[in-house]
């Protein structure tokens, strides 16, 4: 992970969450941001992303949503803490804890089935291959997961602190 | 009622959202009026109710998240509260979304004017299961915090009676508690001291005085006493070299902090819960392959409801119009009038009344449809949706809409922009506009087409102004954007709220209201064009109307080095002038000015294929007619900003069809 904790733009997919650590440079944007009560410290999950790319709807953690464009995320210091299994963030090496497996239940079956469970440690064994492959750190088993599931399996980052 | 009263104004002061409006119907009825703040296109409303014996008068402020102005919006606000503060602060909470609208609840106690609460959308938070704990919230605020909701009128008879109370014996309200860094209570202290000292006399504390001025670029327009302005800006200097991030970022960070705090003790425990509802219909209507096809298809909707219904009683009122005019036309009284006052009367005035009729139909329908989409909560969706693209010209995506609608017709499309939060995109949507092909220019088109080209070429000469239409929007908009003609544009954040049935009397309301305002702000105007063209086509009285020898021929004819490069004759200069008034009578004119039957005949004799495209690209740029003008007038209430949208379209429109006449030329046509 770059030192800089700068989003890439490309990595917003929905249920990404990060929180802010700064509001960015632009003091307009900034004001603005922080007059809704949108400051250092907040949370905030990516719902959607516009059909026509650009602009994002986020949550607050208060339960409501805002949109904001894809430039003003990228500008603010977010700290990603949590994202789909399939995103670029997800770094080779790390340990992740599942958060959530947002599927059907022929979905949750399977991922029962294969040992995934909510709050299971799970590493990456190599990053950018498909289909993906993990290794669930509590049981050393090691699975392969193809897009299709990892989109569903969100992941969190468990040590905060820097490993550059 | 007693008549020794003092006038009472109480100012209506929340976030964006939370029904300051709605309560706002609510409590003035019918008497309401609107204008705009000086200065600037921001809406202003005011009504007037009775509270036992008092009159007051409530003043809707525009939605603000905080005193610290980042928009026009909350620039009005501030300077109102600043400037000439009301009896009364009622802020209204919105009870799903308590913690942003608190920030700014704190901001406003700060200023120890008397305050009241009304914590709105009670019937929301009620079906959610949700409970509120307001007595802990009116007992840290000290101020009366009220249950309401707006919609339904439950809680109306306590937030009166705490209104009434409160006139009566006026409290200042205890000033909030917020903690802030060490540096920054020294400022406020010391300014504070020094803003005591100088002679200011304001009801306003001066605590709150301290922190606007701190933000604010010039103290000047606060306070003539220097020592506080030097010392203002000798804070602001070293404010800015030791705080990291800008001064009301730190303070919205406090605020916040106490703001949190509050939410807490009225939520309690509470998880937050997601509404179900409202995330399925998003994932509908926000899908990332259905949106898209759901909101054309809406629009298509939209667009039918509102012309599809609007023309045929426009025409009913026109035909009702021209009937009721010769028949009061035909009266002996009527007649007995010397002819030229007749035609003043009959083609002047009465005309200009039925131009300005013929558009209630279409506004009222408009604004039906258009708070059914605002008030669902629809229209965040489509800013959501179709801001990629509207970006890209520096507009709002809710831009989309007012623009697809000024496509049928330009007024209620310039009217619609007042739906837009920055004043930045309105502006320059006001300017898009009427670039738009609507329906009266259509009109031309058809004729005009009909008469020079066979019928298989025609659709496509007017697929072509269309097509033409979209590159002038476009090209428009990025050079409006280039010269910031608008202002400067906002950084965009929105609030996407949740869906909420509309009410039949708020979407009434607004149509019966918008009708009222047209008829009050942009009617004379109308009239007034409408007038100044019978002069022109009517005078001298000895000559026949609209000939080469009244005023408007021979401006034509003094025009004629003008329009000639474009190949566009006298004749048709005329028309153009009619064009002014409204589009749908340019044909007719020209009937008029070549006096003979066969105006087909007459036209193709005289004028070539070439020469009438070029004519139809003119009347597609150039100003619509007076009454988007007018429109224009009454949204932005700037001189400029009307000049220049008369300006920009004559001169685009000139070099436009320059541009196609002498290429066309160039390669041989005729
Ligand atoms: N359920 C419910 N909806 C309400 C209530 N009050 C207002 N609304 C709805 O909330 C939405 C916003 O109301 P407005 O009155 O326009 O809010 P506002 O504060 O004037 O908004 P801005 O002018 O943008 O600042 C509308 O759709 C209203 O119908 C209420 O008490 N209950
Ligand atoms: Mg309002």
């Amino acid at each position: 992970m770059t030192s800089a904790q700068h989003i890439p733009v490309s990595a917003l997919l929905a249920q990404s969450e990060c929180i802010i650590r700064s509001l960015g440079s632009d003091d307009k944007t900034a004001q603005r941001l922080a007059q809704m009560g949108i400051l250092p410290g907040t949370h905030l999950r990516i719902i959607r992303v516009a059909p026509l790319g650009g602009t994002i709807e986020v949550n607050d953690g208060q339960g409501q949503s805002f949109a904001l464009r894809q430039q003003e995320v990228a500008a603010m210091n977010c700290e990603p803490v949590a994202m789909p299994l399939i995103s670029e963030l997800v770094a080779k090496g790390r340990t992740y804890m599942i958060r959530d497996l947002r599927g059907g239940k022929t979905f949750q079956q399977r991922m029962a089935a294969a040992g995934l469970q909510e709050e299971g440690l799970i590493q990456i064994r190599e990053a950018g291959v498909r289909p993906i492959q993990i290794r669930l750190v509590d049981t050393d088993r090691q699975v392969s997961l193809g897009q299709g599931e990892a989109k569903k399996i969100i992941v969190e980052v468990i040590n905060h602190e820097s490993n550059s | 009622m007693n008549p020794t009263a003092e006038p009472v104004t109480i100012a209506l002061a929340s976030i964006p959202n939370s029904g300051k409006t709605t309560l706002f119907n609510l409590l003035t009825g019918s008497s309401q009026s609107t204008g705009n703040w000086p200065g600037v296109s921001v809406e202003q409303k005011s009504g007037i109710f009775s509270l036992g014996e008092y009159i007051v008068t409530l003043i809707d402020l525009p939605g603000t998240y905080a005193l610290s102005p980042v928009t026009e919006e909350e620039q009005v606000v501030r300077d109102y509260l600043l400037n000439s503060p009301p009896n009364i602060i009622l802020n209204v909470l919105d009870a799903g979304n308590l913690q942003r609208g608190l920030g700014l609840t704190l901001q406003m106690a700060a200023s120890a004017l008397p305050m009241v609460v009304a914590v709105n959308m009670i019937d929301e938070t009620r079906r959610r299961g949700i409970t509120l704990d307001l007595k802990a919230l009116a007992l840290h605020l000290g101020v009366p915090v009220i249950e309401l909701s707006a919609k339904t009128g439950e809680g109306l008879p306590d937030l009166k009676e705490a209104l009434y109370e409160i006139i009566k014996h006026p409290e200042k309200t205890r000033i909030p508690h917020i903690s802030c860094p060490p540096l920054l209570e020294k400022a406020f202290f010391q300014i504070t001291e020094a803003i005591g000292k100088s002679s200011i006399d304001t009801r306003l504390d001066h605590t709150f005085l301290a922190m606007r001025m701190l933000e604010a670029e010039n103290q000047n327009q606060w306070t003539s006493n220097e020592k506080v302005a030097a010392l203002t800006k000798k804070w602001q200097r070293r404010l800015k070299q030791s705080l990291q991030t800008s001064f009301p970022v730190v303070c919205a960070g406090c605020r916040f902090n106490a703001a949190r705090g509050l939410a807490m003790e009225v939520l309690g425990e509470q998880p937050i819960i997601e509404d179900k509802l409202n995330s399925r219909l998003d994932h509908i209507f926000l899908h990332r392959f259905f949106g898209l096809p759901i909101f054309i298809m809406l629009m298509f909707l939209l667009f039918q409801g509102v012309y599809g219904l609007g023309a045929p009683l426009q025409e009913i009122l026109s035909v009702a119009f021209d009937r009721a005019g010769s028949w009061l036309f035909s009266q002996f009284m009527v007649l007995s009038l010397p002819a030229g006052l007749q035609s003043f009367l009959f083609d002047g005035i009465w005309q200009g009344i039925a131009v300005v009729t013929s558009f209630l139909p279409i506004i009222a329908l408009f604004f039906f449809f258009m708070s059914l989409i605002e008030d669902s909560g629809y229209m965040a969706r489509v800013a959501f949706l179709m801001d990629r693209l509207m970006h890209r010209l520096g507009l709002d995506g809710k831009a989309f809409i007012s623009i697809l609608l000024g496509y049928g017709c330009n007024v209620p499309a310039v009217m619609g922009t007042r739906v837009m939060s920055n004043s930045y995109s309105r502006i320059l949507t006001m300017l898009l506009i009427p670039f738009t092909l609507c329906t009266a220019r259509l009109q031309i088109f058809v004729f005009l087409t009909a008469i020079f080209f066979t019928s298989a070429i025609a659709p496509w000469i007017i697929l072509s102004l269309y097509g033409c239409s979209f590159v002038a929007v476009i090209l428009s908009g990025f050079v409006l954007k280039l010269f910031h003609i608008g202002g400067t544009p906002e950084p965009f954040i929105m609030e996407i709220p949740p869906y909420r049935f509309p009410t039949l009397r708020s979407v009434g309301l607004r149509s019966w209201y918008e009708m009222k305002d047209f008829l009050s702000r942009a009617a004379p105007l109308i009239i007034a064009g409408v007038l100044i063209v019978w002069l022109l086509i009517h005078m001298p009285t000895n000559v026949p109307p609209a000939s080469a020898a009244t005023w408007a021929g021979q401006l034509g004819q003094i025009l004629a080095p003008v329009f000639q490069p474009l190949g566009i004759g006298w004749q048709e200069t005329i028309a153009l002038i009619f064009g002014f008034i409204a589009k749908e009578i340019v044909v007719g004119s020209l009937a008029v000015i070549y006096g003979g039957t066969d105006l087909a005949g007459l036209m193709s004799s005289h004028i070539t294929q070439m020469q009438s495209i070029s004519f139809m690209i003119f009347c597609l740029l150039y100003t619509p007619c007076v009454a988007t003008i007018a429109a224009i007038w009454s949204e932005s209430r700037s001189l400029r900003i009307t000049l220049i949208s008369l300006v920009s379209g004559l001169a685009i429109a000139w070099l436009a069809s320059f541009i196609f006449y002498q290429s066309g030329l160039l390669f041989g046509f005729n």
